[in-house]
């Protein structure tokens, strides 16, 4: 199980896993329970500035998350990571001299520039949550205690995640590496960050979570826990499983697929957790769908059912 | 012959250029590689490009995980699949990095300034770090295979992106690193029109952000690779233009969730706005083709079933239930995605399969539902 105490202690907790698993919806959940626990929360997902459909905006029945963070649901804000605005914030910040850094930003070659540069994009993605991490209340509070990120598929997120280590080869001094190591104090750190697999109990989603949870031990940002999704509520003893394993052969019913998902299920289950120990969060199948959907998860994650 | 299947079929007979676009997860390589099975069985050359796969697909198709070029499927797997002669199937699952590299050695003009460019760190940061590189890998590739002409139908599985369409976009945001304007400015090496002193600001921005070790690198990188990017942008927008020919078609693959739908809708609209040729829905792993399953039900077992049997057929029932009613709604879902689809295109539904339809013959199995065989008739 995972302890939600543990997931809200944190200021930055990345959901990734591959498309269809059910991320959005799991991320959307996390926000209501740490809404409920009394924090300050914050969803974000990576947003290209353009009119981009969102899955993660439409649980909050927005067509986008908003470009600055901005209440979505009582007590829950929202905003997209903005590789534009990261570049401002950034520029802003390393170029001392407002007007270089007005020139800078106001030549549309030199911008483009920058967002064709190699890894320019994530970097100003991460800049930019930086400065969510930093933001601060006059008593000194963190406005954000907790940033949960709806995060890309796969490959972009060990990208992201890989990233402070990858730019801090190329280019070891000045502003960037310093931003890249403020960024790393937190991400690095399994207190303040950790990143959620999300999966399903089948087999091919099991075999690439196992991968991406190898893939992200080589990043440094802790692996912290795993969701399955999407569990089947039906059980079957092992004399039933064999009974119906042989009356289903006999002849085509309904029920059929769905009973062989639970046999699937199950193993797909044992075999994630012989091969990792990390503590798994499982969630139940059930017939509802978006922000249904994600109350009744907010329910199961908080303990409350 | 039902028309949507009657115009899938057509599609698969005559198109040059299938790409299969939908969000992650919804089952586009396996809907891709059924598709070019189908193709490959009416007696067309066939090569499926995908990119990263799940593991045991490529294995499926006989695909090793990075081969440099396109590989046949085995013979006693084409024969499996009742592909003959003059059809055939070649599959490529696309290593972004080997795309890139081979490029490179292409437009390097000699094997020593190829090398120059293949050991600057920037390019192979560039290429190691995925985000952004698959859809320029796609392209690139299409291209390749599309102006070879080697190949009766090219089928693209769209590279896993948060957006679709994403690929789509290569050309654009290529057009970024080609500006002419930056290249002038930013390489000292080009003379001309721009005052020293607007070359010197360039460099002291650049130097501030990135360092001065990082910026002449930089330099260097740019400085190798304005042409290389120029003749890749011609490419590019080459395959844009390709793909915009009526023998081309964009199919949209959805699961059967509400959710999933609003977003294709999402995406059919983005197709028909960028004017390429959206040719049909597919709503895939649904339970919208009718069937002969019955109830599970306690009064058709025999008098001598076992208690477990019996019980397991109560639970049983739950799960019946839910499936019918799913049956249901796909159905809806089907004709909901129909009536977008319009006369010109197709909406099909594709069953979902126990084993996750990664084995070749499940892939076999779809491959004849969407192309209902000649000799069998009307289905």
């Amino acid at each position: 199980m995972i302890a939600p105490g543990d997931l809200l202690e944190k200021r930055v907790v990345l959901i990734t896993g591959k498309g269809g698993v059910g991320r959005s919806t799991i991320t959307a959940a996390l926000s209501q329970v740490a809404q409920r626990a009394g924090k300050r929360v914050i969803v974000t997902e990576i947003g290209d500035g353009g009119d981009d459909y969102s899955a993660l905006a439409q649980l909050y029945a927005l067509r986008q998350l908003p470009r600055e963070a901005t209440e979505i649901a009582p007590g829950i804000q929202g905003a997209q990571l903005l590789p534009e605005v990261g570049v401002a914030q950034f520029l802003a910040s390393v170029l001392r001299s407002s007007f270089l850094s007005r020139t800078a930003l106001g030549f549309e070659p030199l911008r483009r520039l920058f967002m064709a540069t190699p890894s320019f994009r994530e970097m100003a993605v991460f800049f930019h949550l930086l400065t969510y991490l930093r933001a601060q209340h006059a008593d000194g509070k963190p406005q954000h205690e907790l940033i949960l990120i709806d995060m890309p598929a796969t490959g972009h997120t060990l990208a992201l995640t890989a990233l402070p280590q990858v730019i801090l080869r190329l280019v070891p001094r000045g502003p960037v590496a310093e931003a890249m190591r403020e960024g790393q104090s937190y991400l690095n750190d399994p207190k303040k960050a950790g990143a959620y697999v999300v999966t399903l109990p089948e087999t091919l989603p099991i075999s690439e979570a196992l991968e991406l949870l190898e893939g992200l031990a080589k990043t440094d940002v802790p692996c912290s826990g795993l969701f399955v999704n999407r569990v089947p509520e039906t059980e079957f003893t092992e004399a039933e499983r064999a009974a119906l394993e042989a009356y289903i052969e006999t002849q085509p019913l309904f029920g059929a697929e769905g009973f062989y998902r639970t046999v699937e299920s199950r193993r797909a289950v044992e075999r994630l957790h012989t091969a990792t120990r990390l503590p798994t969060q499982h969630l139940p199948e059930v017939d509802l769908a978006g922000a249904a959907l994600v109350a009744r998860l907010a329910d199961v994650l908080a303990g409350v059912s | 012959m039902e028309p949507n299947q009657q115009l899938l079929s057509d599609l698969v007979q005559t198109c040059r250029v299938i790409v299969c676009c939908g969000a992650g997860g919804v089952g586009k390589t396996t809907t891709a590689a059924a598709l070019s099975i189908a193709a490959a069985r009416r007696g067309r050359k066939v090569l499926v490009l995908t990119i990263d796969p799940s593991r045991r697909l490529a294995e499926t198709l006989g695909v090793s995980r990075n081969p440099p070029e396109p590989v046949p499927l085995s013979d006693s797997w084409q024969y499996a699949a009742g592909i003959k002669p003059p059809g055939s199937l070649h599959a490529w699952m696309l290593d972004p990095k080997l795309v890139a590299d081979e490029s490179v050695r292409r437009f390097a003009g000699d094997p020593e300034s190829a090398r120059g460019i293949l050991k600057n760190r920037i390019y192979q940061q560039a290429t190691t770090m995925v985000a952004g590189l698959h859809e320029y890998t796609a392209m690139k590739a299409l291209h390749r295979f599309i102006i070879e002409g080697a190949y009766d139908l090219v089928v693209l599985d769209t590279p896993p992106s948060r957006n679709a369409l994403d690929f789509l976009d290569a050309p654009n945001r290529l057009a970024g690193f080609l500006d002419g304007a930056i290249f002038r400015m930013f390489v000292p090496t080009s003379t001309g029109f721009i005052s020293r002193a607007a070359t010197g600001l360039i460099s002291r921005i650049v130097s501030a952000v990135f360092g001065q070790e990082f910026t002449d690198e930089l330099a260097a990188f740019l400085q190798t690779f304005s042409q290389l990017f120029a003749s890749l942008n011609t490419d590019l927008l080459d395959v844009r233009t390709r793909l915009s020919q009526p023998d081309a078609a964009f199919l949209l693959v959805t699961s059967p969730s509400e959710a999933s739908v609003v977003e294709a809708h999402f995406f059919h609209e983005r197709i028909v706005q960028l004017r390429l040729p959206f040719r049909g829905f597919i709503l895939n792993r649904s339970h919208a083709r009718p069937s002969d399953q019955v109830f599970p039900s306690a009064e058709l077992l025999k008098d001598d079933a076992t208690p477990a049997l019996r019980s397991g057929i109560e639970k049983l029932k739950w799960l019946a239930r839910k499936e019918s009613l799913q049956g249901h709604r796909d159905r809806g879902l089907l004709a909901d995605l129909a009536l977008r689809a319009g006369t010109n295109s197709f909406a099909i539904a594709l069953p979902s399969f126990r084993t996750g339809a990664n084995d070749l013959s499940t892939l076999i199995e779809i491959a004849k539902l969407v192309v209902t065989e000649r000799r069998s008739g009307p289905r």
